[in-house]
């Protein structure tokens, strides 16, 4: 099992989505924990993509097409993760702000979130402030994460941020970012946090719900 | 027009913002200024005097070309920003769309912008600059998630062999279907340059490995494109201004200037005075203030702008480039920002000379 589970790890870094596949099903039929598949083949795979990446060593296009390459494995484990009744610690409720209709950086977040076995909640591109705090309560989570790819549309992310602590959900930690985003506006409009790219975006979502990574 | 025209202007240590929708953003009628092609072309010709260039530079409108592909497609107009394809069109759509664009060709934005090129032609001394969003740029508009196709085919997947690789391809050849048909419009309007902005093809849609790696995808998806461009416009004596403000390995500037442009304008993530050595000297750099951030206080101050802008243009001069300082992109209106994004400006146009930037063009000597 433990080659068959790095070999699965390295096929997601690589991004070889059929083997990922192929390996995820074998695992499955030799009777591995589907969260055991999870935690010690996907997400190894993940990090390793993710470390390069913070390093400059690979660049987006290897991050999506490995995140893809996970995806595929998780359309065939997450059946049986809600039929063994296992669920993410934590929730993730995830947009573009409204008026932005870029979703790239979002939906690689989104990925790597997973990865590090969040619930995640993607409301897509150009989501009404509104929609996030309401969809945190519904889904129980318990943290927001806001994209904005244009200085056009980072008004948007004040306006949400303003919503959500104008809700009932007002002391939800948020977590931001985006190619025009930076820490400073972050600190300006109240978010609990900035991620430069979408592998530290996984260190910044555990430590805003308490968790080390 | 010659690039002579351009080196010439570089001589003259000239400097402006690529900032006409701030001029607009600043009347109360901006909406309707953007239907009307006559108003619209007082605007762009009002940006050029206040920023003391002879290049009228349109609004930097990227969705445009979208708009037609999507309302000749049969997409209700009020659905084009969101909309993303997922099938392949018909076959025959290429020749349908390249007919209806021929024969009645645009949205009423286009016709307007189209008018405002013919005003700038016919009722100023300006020259008039057409502008339009490059092929691969707009086929990233048309498709919710082009980057792991693009990679796939970049490691030897066809069409065949994968439905995306097939979308990807099918409505890039769209999209340069779509551009040709609007460039034919605007040099018919009188463009006598023409703004290519070609910002998606960089290193987030093109893995920088693939390409080390000896991949040929970035000839066959950006170049091939851009190449028809370049000689469309070469065939109507029209001069090609290129930008891509994307981050860009070397290689992908190199390509860019195999085509010929008389004018290339580059992002803030580049070092203008390393890229000098790259550029051949028949074409003006232009750029490459970070005009991303002029919306904040914190993150760039005026003076910061003023100094960056003269530094630049001391090193420029130093390795005997010919260039333009301006902006990395179009200076974008953020709103509640305007009288921040302005002071950044001003500090553009003070590196020419001293001058902030609503004297008429010319007074300035």
């Amino acid at each position: 099992m433990k080659t068959i589970l790095a070999s699965l790890a390295v096929a997601v870094e690589t991004g070889k989505r059929n083997d990922a596949k192929n390996l995820t099903q074998s695992l499955v039929d030799k009777g591995m924990a589907p969260l055991d598949i999870v935690e010690q083949g996907l997400v190894p795979g993940m990090s390793a993509i993710g470390n390069k990446f913070k390093k400059n060593e690979v660049f987006v296009p290897e991050m999506l097409i490995a995140a893809r390459a996970m995806k595929e494995c998780m359309i065939l484990l997450e059946p049986l993760l809600a039929k063994a009744g296992i669920k993410p610690k934590h929730t993730v409720v995830i947009g573009t702000v409204q008026g932005d209709l870029h979703d790239i950086g979002k939906n690689l977040v989104s990925m790597m979130l997973k990865g590090a076995n969040f619930g995640v909640i993607d409301l897509g591109a150009n989501v009404d402030p509104s929609k996030f705090a309401a969809a945190a309560k519904e889904h129980g989570a318990s943290l927001i994460a806001l994209s904005a790819l244009l200085t056009t549309t980072m008004p948007a992310m004040k306006t949400t941020v303003d919503a959500i602590r104008a809700s009932d959900m007002a002391k939800l930690k948020i977590m931001i970012g985006g190619a025009p985003i930076s820490q400073e506006y972050a600190d300006q409009i109240g978010a609990d946090g900035y991620s430069a790219d979408a592998a530290s975006a996984v260190d910044l979502a555990l430590s805003l719900v308490g968790e080390t990574h | 027009m010659s690039r002579q025209y351009y080196l010439d202007l570089a001589k003259k240590n000239v400097a402006f913002p690529i900032g006409a929708e701030l001029v607009l953003k600043q009347r109360h009628d901006h909406h309707a200024a953007l239907l009307d092609g006559e108003l619209l072309g007082e605007v762009i010709a009002d940006a050029a005097r206040r920023f003391r260039t002879p290049l009228a530079f349109p609004i930097m409108d990227l969705q445009l070309e979208k708009a037609i592909l999507l309302e000749t497609l049969g997409v209700a107009v009020a659905d084009v920003a969101l909309f993303h394809f997922t099938t392949c069109p018909d076959p025959a759509a290429i020749g349908t769309v390249r007919q209806r664009l021929r024969h009645d060709p645009l949205t009423p934005r286009m016709r307007a912008n189209n008018d405002a090129l013919r005003h700038i032609a016919t009722r100023t001394d300006l020259v008039p600059v057409g502008m339009c969003i490059g092929p691969v740029s707009l086929m990233t508009k048309l498709i919710s998630d082009p980057i792991t196709p693009i990679f796939m085919a970049g490691s030897g997947e066809t069409a065949e062999d994968d439905a995306e690789i097939k979308l990807v391809e099918t409505y890039l050849e769209l999209a340069v279907t779509v551009i040709i048909e609007s460039l034919r419009h605007q040099i018919a309007a009188g463009a006598k340059a023409i703004f290519i902005a070609e910002p998606a093809a960089n290193k987030i849609f093109f893995s920088p490995n693939q390409l080390d790696a000896g991949s040929d995808i970035f000839d066959r998806y950006v170049m091939v494109g851009n190449r028809r461009i370049a000689a469309l416009l070469a065939e109507h004596d029209v001069d090609l201004l290129f930008h891509c403000c994307g981050e860009l390995t070397d290689a992908m500037l190199l390509n860019f200037t195999r085509l010929a442009p008389a004018l290339l304008s580059l992002g803030s993530s580049r070092d203008l005075v390393k890229d000098a050595a790259l550029v051949p000297k028949d074409i003006v750099l232009y750029g490459n203030l970070p005009s991303k951030r002029f919306y904040s206080e914190k993150l760039i101050i005026p003076r910061q702008v003023e100094t960056i802008g003269r530094d630049l243009q001391a090193a420029m001069q130093a390795v005997g480039h010919p260039f333009i300082l301006g902006t990395e992109c179009d200076t974008l209106n953020v709103p509640g920002c305007e009288k921040e994004i302005w002071s950044k400006v001003d500090a553009i146009m003070r590196c020419t000379c001293g001058a902030p930037a609503r004297t008429e063009f010319g007074a300035c000597t």
